[in-house]
């Protein structure tokens, strides 16, 4: 129930945010999307509680609403990140993501690895891709971007994670970023 | 965790991840969405139209708010603008005016055949009305009283007094001014007399004899010029017209001129220094040379 909340809050979030960044004035800052789906799929990772595959099989769900948004071939975002999922899941008891600067980093270091799965992924594929520089900097942009909004995308995930708490101890843990 | 659970976990995990790999072979084989998609995407529709909408409403709102502050801006540098061009405007036209009356100077000049010298007007003091006369900027080196003094579209008056740089120019309209006139259509000639009117420049014709035809009586837009008898003027200047007839008294007319000059707007003026030569009773006959030596001519 908690990570389908997560999904559909992340979704609606995205719904939002593709929705308003393309009113935005200028063509770098429209760019610059923070993604989303990464933050959740880590956020859904580092805070999976003993089996890993209902975060995994949230992130893929999330993974494929963004690709019927967002028009990419449906499976490539699910498979990204699942596989990042997959991979903060790994990460989940080396990394305690607290306190703004940690929180802009991971989120920052996210965006970045779905990038680089998603360049991995679509070379395995085969999907058209657009020139190297250009990618580049299209990860680059949606790194700043997905790590200046990382802060309020764990924050409103941590109260998610608080509102299904079953001790005030949890609680207080998911809002403190120590869950699980 | 058990190890079967563990098991069961990954197993899941791998299958989780298995179905978008395959998911996205098909549709990249595919090339078009596939019914489940078409179906989610109908499901999901509803709410990115609304957002979409909500979206783009308060963009909207803001891109208008946007939009007036920079029209607010633009509006400032307009108004900056604008009074830039207005002042260029005024000080060109005041230069075009300028020009005018230099260049209507100058036709007086080529058209009078008199010494003459151009003055700047450098001062007019005024009743709430009315200029009451014109100060120019030459002195008692250059001029001296009793000079007419012209502009472009005609007499002017005639100088008053003259102290160190400058002089002062009695107005036709003034009441001191006494012109030889003649109203050009019948040539009928007169005393042009300033009536010394607070709100006005008018003049009065004196001594405007009476003609028994009717048609040869002044009337109401005739044109007054200059005699250039027993005047400092040269004949001919157009000085006014007849703006009012104000009957007779069975000997003479008498009738209102309004000068055309308008002095208010003089800004330059011609101070005749000498009378012009009278003209030439032979100028229209054309003499020829006695054949010298009695020499034919060929």
């Amino acid at each position: 129930m908690r990570t389908a909340t997560v999904v559909l809050v992340a979704y609606v979030a995205c719904v939002v945010v593709a929705a308003v960044w393309r009113l935005l004035p200028l063509s770098m800052v429209r760019d610059a999307v923070p993604d989303l789906g990464a933050l959740t799929a880590a956020y859904l990772g580092l805070t999976a509680r003993g089996n890993v595959a209902p975060a995994v099989g949230g992130s893929v769900v999330l993974g494929y609403l963004i690709d019927l948004i967002s028009g990419t071939p449906p499976g490539l975002a699910a498979l990204v990140l699942g596989l990042t999922c997959l991979i903060t899941r790994a990460a989940q008891q080396r990394i305690l993501v607290r306190g703004t600067a940690m929180t802009m980093g991971f989120s920052a270091f996210v965006a970045l690895l779905v990038g680089v799965i998603s360049l991995l992924v679509r070379a395995l594929y085969g999907v058209p891709r657009p020139g190297a520089v250009v990618e580049l900097q299209h990860i680059a942009l949606v790194t700043v971007a997905t790590a200046i909004a990382g802060g309020l995308v764990w924050k409103s995930f941590r109260r998610i994670d608080a509102a299904f708490a079953r001790t005030h101890r949890e609680r207080d843990a998911a809002l403190e970023g120590l869950a699980p | 965790m058990t190890l079967r659970r563990r098991i069961v976990d990954w197993s899941l995990t791998g299958l989780l991840l298995l179905i978008p790999a395959l998911v996205l072979r098909a549709s990249l084989s595919r090339g078009e969405p596939s019914a489940v998609d078409e179906t989610v995407l109908r499901i999901t529709a509803p709410l990115q139209t609304a957002v979409s909408w909500i979206a783009e409403g308060i963009g909207g709102v803001w891109g208008s708010y946007v939009a007036l502050i920079d029209v607010e801006s633009e509006n400032r540098e307009l108004r900056e603008d604008n009074e830039k061009l207005r002042k260029e405007l005024a000080s060109m036209t005041r230069r075009a005016y300028d020009v005018q009356a230099l260049e209507e100077l100058a036709l007086v000049k080529k058209r009078i055949a008199a010494d003459m010298i151009g003055a700047r007007v450098i001062g007019a003091p005024l009743t709430p009305f009315r200029v009451v006369r014109l100060r120019i900027d030459r002195g008692a080196n250059e001029i001296q009283p009793n000079m007419a003094v012209i502009a472009g579209t005609g007499p002017v008056g005639v100088i008053d007094k003259v102290f160190g740089d400058y002089a002062d120019v009695v107005l036709v309209s003034d009441t001191r001014s006494k012109i030889d006139v003649v109203v050009k259509r019948t040539g009928r000639r007169g005393f042009l007399l300033g009536l010394g009117r607070d709100d006005s420049y008018a003049c009065t014709i004196t001594s405007l004899e009476l003609a028994s035809q009717t048609d040869q009586r002044a009337q109401v837009g005739d044109e007054i010029v200059t005699s250039g008898v027993g005047s400092i003027f040269p004949p001919g200047l157009v000085i006014g017209k007849i703006t009012k007839l104000d009957g007779d008294d069975g000997m003479f007319q008498k009738v209102e001129v309004e000068p055309s000059v308008d002095v208010s707007r003089v800004r330059a003026v011609m101070v005749l220094l000498a009378p012009p030569p009278p003209a030439d009773p032979d100028a229209k006959t054309r003499k020829r040379s006695e054949a010298a030596f009695g020499a034919r001519a060929l």
